[in-house]
């Protein structure tokens, strides 16, 4: 087998290898960097990675590997550093890092020296300050000091590069990976690097805005703070924050991403690496879908439109479900809400004798496109299909309300008036039992009973993916009252980076009084006196993972941060 | 560049400016466009011809705006990003308006040491105008520019992209500006080097008409 040696330890390594500096990074081996990003193609333009790389010295006449006097291999080291993010790694190539070698902590040095010569060092009001590459970096292989005694060159400051970007040059150290994300990712090609030396910077030619649905991806990828967020700039340091591994759910694809949350509010959205998802990337739609979460939420649950407490709300729900014979309800399940809360609506009308709920699709033909957006707006109609629900056609379903062949139309987080699926005229009548994130909610204002739902970042549950991939979300903020299963998910999960225990997450503001369907379905179903445990979602995964052959395999320590490929409903595994 | 030493800004470039030539005016000729068709050939990938073209388009519009871009990143098939970051990365491609005659002074260091700036101010009082700026009749652009690597012949300066004029003294700055207010291009002077007077009997070139033996180096006034 091939071999390599870093800093004296030996790795072996076959077939196709990615450069030194990925190879090094896989093998927890750091080697500071900024202009490599392993999805893109290596300028080796910011010179920080370099390393001492030889090779063994071979006799000219016999070919043969010289050894020294103690039998050691003879190793001729290449006369200049090399950028380990542009090497090839082959058999016996030995490398020196930073870790072995004076000159390259020295060179490591010298180049942070370099690039820190016209940056600005405002940190203290810099957003990425906190998560800077180059502070980072700085800190660690940096110089004490810098010895330039001039003023530092002054660029455009605040520049909106678009409606969702915005440029300081003077923070810039030109890596280019904004442009070559332009150029060779989104293939958008809206920016370039104008002018030359120390005058460039990155912008757009005139006449173009960077307007692109994959714009705010050049925020994370830029090394130091010179692109930021037009919505976040200035709403909160990264220790400030909390962060937790989840899903987006403005589409099927359920692009991988973290929540960042302050207070109990959601504050931003940014991409997380899942190479059988959306590799490093997020749509700019999925970044700014956090308002729903934090902004027009219902108080609380209503009957009749008066406020009331859960058990009330549960009471007469069950008292409506409980009167009238079971095929004159209609159950709706939702492609917004988890497998585990539709498959416990699946159950309760089982139990009722309710045929199986439907669902609203939510499919807007041409918002989508072949990379992290697609036509369908909700994130878990394949989860609703896997569970055998149907999809509600609002040719029949209005007609059928009309017509006064349904009672009770209970609804499991969606909105069957603004989606189109029937009329306000159609509901009237018909008692309306509602599960809802928001009060903006268009069915709301004629429910019966409307018992307020957590949202994405407030639960616990499985999604299933337009390519069948099934993850679990995690809830991402508290909610009002006590519930042990997701106080102990948020213990878990959040993936502080930066925060330290028991700040944040706890504090009493802005709790919305909201129940995850897992709690409320079995609540109503409880209040009938059916059988129907409050299980935790887990538990429900676990089951339907054996009972199910379209969830096979889907058990929540299966899932894990990074999902799990479904097999095709039909096929057998 | 002494300029920007002292107040280092770099300015924020306009980002919508108005047009400055019609649609009608922003074609190439289908001569033109048989040109960019072989040089495009020429390279591996397409984007190689970008500088040449651009180049034909500056001697055709007399300096790039941005839509001159736009017209020759269309014409190569490359993005109008691309074509605008090489555009902008040469100092030689005028993304301005200039005089008839751009007058590149080098005030590097061999031709600042010989005079370079000396010539410079001469210039700047002869045509009553500051490095950077143009004539009122809109024939000449006084710029200072780096090294452009004929320092044996210090001080020295290229007249729009194109003539070295060197060796010069206030006569010969004299004598170009009269050649060049007359419509007329200055005769290339080569100016052999000490080695190849000594050395090599002249070395002189056979396709210049002019030339001049070399002499020592003047020294700049201010050094001096
Ligand atoms: S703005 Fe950021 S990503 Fe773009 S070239 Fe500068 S440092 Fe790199
Ligand atoms: S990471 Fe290798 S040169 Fe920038
Ligand atoms: S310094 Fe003027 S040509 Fe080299």
């Amino acid at each position: 087998m091939a071999k390599i040696t870093i800093d004296k330890t030996i790795f072996e390594f076959e077939g196709d290898q990615p450069s030194l500096l990925q190879f090094c990074l896989d093998r927890e081996i750091e080697l500071p960097h900024f202009c490599y990003h392993p999805a893109m193609s290596a300028p080796a333009n910011c010179r920080q990675c370099l390393v001492e790389i030889g090779n063994p010295e071979r006799d000219r006449e016999t070919g043969q590997i010289m050894v020294d006097e103690e039998g050691n291999e003879v190793i001729r080291f290449f006369p200049k550093l090399m950028t380990s993010c542009s090497e090839n790694i082959s058999d016996g190539l030995v490398v020196r890092t930073q870790r072995s070698s004076d000159l390259v902590r020295r060179a490591q040095k010298d180049n942070l020296e370099f690039l820190l010569i016209n940056h600005p060092l405002d940190c203290p009001i810099c957003d990425q300050a906190g998560h800077c590459p180059l502070q980072n970096q700085a800190y660690k292989y940096g110089p004490e000091g810098s010895r330039f005694e001039f003023r530092k060159v002054s660029k455009p400051k605040h520049i909106r590069l678009g409606p969702r970007v915005v440029l300081d040059a003077e923070r810039c150290i030109n890596c280019t990976r904004c442009t070559r994300f332009t150029s060779e990712i989104s293939k958008s090609h809206q920016l370039t690097i104008v002018e030359r030396s120390v005058k460039n910077y990155p912008m757009t030619p005139p006449g173009i805005e960077f307007d692109e649905p994959y714009s705010m991806n050049v925020i994370d990828i830029c090394p130091v703070g010179a692109l930021t967020s037009e919505d976040f700039r200035f709403k909160a340091r990264v220790w400030e924050m909390s962060s937790t591994p989840s899903i987006t759910t403005t589409n099927a694809k359920g692009s991988n991403c973290y929540y960042w949350v302050k207070d109990n509010r959601v504050l931003k959205i940014t991409p997380r690496t899942n190479m059988n998802v959306n590799e490093f990337w997020l749509a700019d739609d999925d970044r700014l879908d956090y308002e729903r979460f934090n902004d027009d939420r219902p108080p609380g649950p209503t009957v009749d439109g008066e406020a009331s407490s859960w058990e009330d709300g549960y009471a007469r729900a069950a008292h409506i479900l409980g009167n009238v014979d079971g095929n004159r309800i209609a159950f709706l399940g939702s492609a917004h809400a988890s497998v585990e809360d539709n498959y416990l609506l699946a159950r309760l009308a089982e139990k009722l004798g309710t045929a199986a709920p439907m669902y609203i699709e939510h499919v807007e033909v041409g918002s989508g496109d072949d990379w992290l957006r697609t036509d369908d707006r909700a994130p878990n109609a394949s989860g609703c299909a896997r569970l055998g629900f149907t999809v509600a056609d609002a040719d029949l379903f209005g007609p059928r309300l009309k017509g006064g062949e349904i009672d009770v139309l209970y609804v499991l987080e969606d909105d069957p008036v603004s989606t189109g699926l029937c009329t306000s005229d159609d509901l009237h009548g018909v008692s309306v039992i509602l599960h809802h994130y928001n009060e903006s909610n268009q069915t709301l204002p004629l429910a019966t009973v409307s018992l307020p739902a957590a949202t994405v970042v407030e639960t616990v549950g499985t999604f299933v993916n337009i390519d069948g991939h099934a993850q679990r979300v995690r809830p991402a903020k508290a909610i009002r009252g006590v519930n042990r299963t997701l106080a102990m998910e948020i213990g878990r999960s959040r993936a502080d980076q930066h925060g330290t225990p028991f700040d944040r997450w706890y504090n009493e503001e802005n709790l919305i009084n909201c129940q995850p369907g897992w709690v409320s379905v079995p609540g109503v179903a409880n209040a009938l006196g059916l059988d129907m445990p409050t299980t935790n979602p887990k538990a429900i995964m676990a089951e339907l993972a054996s009972t199910n052959s379209a969830f096979e395999g889907a058990t929540y320590s299966a899932m894990g941060e990074y999902g799990i490929r479904l097999s095709e409903i039909g096929e057998t595994v | 560049m002494t300029n920007f030493i002292k107040d280092p800004v770099v300015m924020m470039a306009e980002r919508n400016p108005d047009p400055v030539f019609s649609n009608d005016e922003l074609v190439f000729s289908d001569q033109e466009k048989r040109l960019i068709e072989r040089w495009k050939s020429q390279y591996p990938t397409v984007d190689g011809a970008i500088m040449r073209v651009l180049w034909l388009a500056q001697e055709k519009f007399g300096f790039l705006p941005p839509e001159v871009i736009r017209l020759t990143a269309d014409e190569v098939g490359i993005p109008y990003a691309n074509a605008y970051g090489v555009a902008t990365f040469y100092t030689q491609y005028y993304k301005k308006k200039r005089g008839k005659h751009v007058l590149d002074v080098c005030t590097c260091f061999s031709c600042q040491v010989c005079g370079g700036y000396d010539i410079l101010h001469y210039l700047e009082s002869k045509l009553g105008i500051h490095v950077g700026e143009t004539t009122d009749d809109g024939l000449f652009t006084l710029q200072e520019v780096e090294c452009l690597g004929a320092c044996g012949s210090a001080p020295m300066l290229q007249v729009t992209n194109g003539r070295y004029v060197m060796d010069l003294t206030h006569e010969r700055v004299d004598a170009l500006i009269d050649t060049l207010r007359k419509g007329k291009t200055p005769e290339f002077t080569s100016v052999t080097l000490p080695q190849d007077e000594d050395e090599l009997g002249g070395n002189r070139r056979s396709d210049v008409k002019e030339f001049q033996a070399s002499s020592p180096r003047p020294v700049s006034e201010t050094v001096r």
